[in-house]
């Protein structure tokens, strides 16, 4: 016979790959972590939405947000003023460091970044004393955005700097060879160049002050407390109560939906070929 | 357009002298190329004349102004750079307009120059693009039309084709003397590759450890190299150490000498200020040594005979290796009909030496 033969190499379906095991096996691994990394948020929102009567509404959310509003609002802004005072200085220093002969360079960085090792509680100790006794600003807003400035800025600064020293010195150049000021140079190209590092800078901040428990226990004052030092506070006076759950998921969904508006906004600009874009 | 002048520039950085007491003076509309190895100087040369490098000493003239004050924005030059350095945020058209916003034109002005440039650089169609959409070649001319939008008074060059593929160097390299006999102006280029610099320059400046070898036209520089390392560094050349036996003074001044080299007699006419009993090293290049046969009567600076070590096909030449007297001889020879005088028993051949240049031996600067 001379028609071709098809050799039979196809396994029988029903016998188990091989490839398709280890495949199973790896996405249970992945979700399995999933699942705890997870765990608090979801037993959090569930417990928010749960009644006393045993049924589920969302009436601890209308609670949380028309008693806890304003503490949210207060979060929020003390996290933008702490992320301007974080880029003025950590952007010029950036330059100072990577672009100018700093004597001890690698010091003066190891002794900027010390408030990132400091545990925290030492760290609101020793600002609660010296801005209630030397700088008298203890218990202000003032005080507070002094505080996180002084616990974060390394966070800005860092990022700002490896995108410095990653970008050329001769974009900056051919825009001065163009007739562009010193300052014009910084502002139109840059600051847009340095954009990831600053974005980056911008998220770290944003996620740590936003959430930042320990340092404000101890330097915020009676009134006027953020967010997260009022769920603290529920916690002693309520115990878990779904109202407390519910301020705890609101601040947790947005510190979520920031990250998620920074990859969706400078992920397309700047991330594109990186395993995030 | 500017005349450039440079009076005793010098840049050290610490105790490193990186630019030595550099002079020139550049006509209006002069393409000058300063030539030479990494290191040199040539780069921190054309970044003083930018702005971008302040001189520790000397001075910097544009026209009659010094401009050693004047920032780099200010000094309304040009500056094309190895890695093109568009701004990788900005559109093509954005780059080629940036210049002109830095200063108070109108938007319609921008744009219909920003249009003209394009066209240029025969890329009409690109202005939407990013420049990394771009291939290298593209991205040099976006840059070049970037460059020349704001009309500078004087262009630099800082070795703008060496990223690029050669055959792409080698059109780009006339685009940019068309451009810059197109506008008349003054440009300084820099690069290592000395046939970028021999078919592009009017005039070429050889550098070499922060100082000026020699400078003067393709011709000069090829032909009367003024010192061992210009000889050395610009085409090939065999170095003959040897010493002045006779000086002939000529009636217009130029002397003829007889030296003893290789075990031969080479006449060298056109010198000055040789004097007999001089140590001195003569530079002959592969091209300019002949092979000939026994009986042929030849006019040469110097005939002798040499053992061939070595052949070498390159297609158009073809490359000998001919040792005389011990010393190994660079010989390039153009077309193969020259190769049937060669005794293919004894491998024994006779050059004739032509063109011969003569170099004072001084110190350390000749092996």
């Amino acid at each position: 016979m001379s028609a071709i033969t098809p050799t039979r190499r196809l396994e029988p379906r029903n016998r188990l790959n091989p490839g398709a095991l280890l495949s199973a096996l790896q996405h249970v691994y992945i979700w399995v972590w999933l699942v705890i990394f997870i765990l608090p948020f979801l037993t959090t929102v569930v417990r928010s939405l749960e009644t006393p009567q045993g049924g589920y509404s969302i009436e601890a959310y209308r609670f949380a947000w028309n008693a806890f509003s304003p503490n949210l609002w207060i979060s929020v802004k003390l996290t933008v003023a702490t992320i301007l005072i974080n880029l003025v200085i950590a952007v010029p220093a950036a330059f100072a460091i990577i672009r100018h002969p700093v004597p001890g360079k690698r010091f003066v960085l190891s002794a900027l970044n010390v408030s990132l090792y400091t545990p925290g509680a030492v760290m609101g100790l020793s600002l609660a004393i010296t801005y209630a006794y030397l700088l008298k600003i203890q218990g202000t807003t003032g005080g507070l955005i002094a505080a996180y400035t002084v616990g974060t800025f390394p966070l800005m600064l860092v990022p700002v700097i490896v995108a410095l020293r990653d970008l050329p010195e001769v974009y900056g150049e051919a825009a001065r060879t163009l007739g562009a000021s010193r300052l014009r140079t910084l502002l139109r190209i840059e600051l847009p160049l340095l954009g990831p590092g600053i974005s980056a800078g911008i998220l770290l901040t944003f996620v740590i002050v936003f959430n930042e428990f320990l340092v404000t226990l101890f330097i915020a004052g009676k009134s006027d407390q953020p967010a997260a030092l009022v769920i603290y506070g529920l916690l002693g006076r309520a115990g878990f109560a779904p109202s407390t759950a519910a301020l705890a998921a609101i601040m947790q969904f947005t510190s979520f939906m920031v990250v998620l508006l920074f990859f969706k906004v400078f992920g397309s600009r700047y991330l594109k070929g990186t395993y995030l874009g | 357009m500017a005349r450039v002048r440079l009076v005793d520039v010098t840049k050290h950085y610490g105790d490193t002298v990186a630019v030595d007491r550099v002079s020139a003076d550049i006509e209006e509309g002069e393409f000058v190329t300063l030539l030479g190895p990494s290191g040199c100087g040539k780069t921190t040369t054309l970044r003083m004349v930018a702005g971008l490098v302040d001189p520790s000493d000397g001075q910097i003239l544009f026209d009659d102004q010094v401009v050693n004050r004047v920032p780099t924005h200010r000094r309304q030059v040009g500056l094309a750079f190895q890695s093109h350095a568009l701004f990788p945020h900005m559109s093509v058209a954005k780059n080629i307009a940036f210049g002109l916003t830095n200063t108070r034109v109108a938007k319609s002005v921008v744009n219909a120059r920003v249009q003209e440039m394009l066209e240029l650089i025969e890329m009409p169609d690109f202005a939407d693009r990013m420049p990394g959409q771009l291939s290298g070649g593209q991205q040099q001319r976006v840059a070049l039309a970037r460059m020349l939008a704001t009309d500078p008074r004087v262009l630099l060059f800082d070795e703008p084709l060496s990223a690029l593929d050669r055959n792409l160097r080698d059109t780009l390299k006339y685009s940019i003397l068309e451009l810059q006999r197109r506008t008349g102006k003054t440009a300084i280029y820099v690069t290592h590759d000395q046939s970028e610099a021999f078919a592009i320059s009017d005039r070429i400046f050889v550098m070499n450890q922060g100082r000026v070898e020699q400078a003067g036209t393709q011709l000069d520089i090829y032909l009367r190299p003024e010192t061992a390392f210009v000889a050395k560094f610009v085409g090939d050349n065999n170095a003959l150490p040897g010493v002045v036996t006779t000086v002939t003074a000529g009636d217009d001044g130029q002397q003829t000498v007889v030296v003893d080299s290789i075990g031969t007699q080479l006449r060298i006419e056109g010198t000055s200020g040789i004097g007999v009993g001089d140590h001195v090293v003569v530079f002959v290049r592969p091209e300019n040594i002949e092979v000939v046969a026994n009986d042929e009567a030849v006019m040469a600076a110097g005939i002798v005979e040499g053992l061939v070590d070595q052949i070498v096909f390159e297609g158009p030449t073809v490359r000998l290796t001919v040792v005389v007297n011990g010393h190994p001889l660079s010989v390039n020879i153009s077309g193969v009909d020259r190769l049937t005088l060669l005794d293919t028993q004894s491998r024994t051949v006779r050059l004739a030496l032509n063109q011969p240049a003569i170099v004072k031996q001084n110190g350390n600067s000749v092996e």
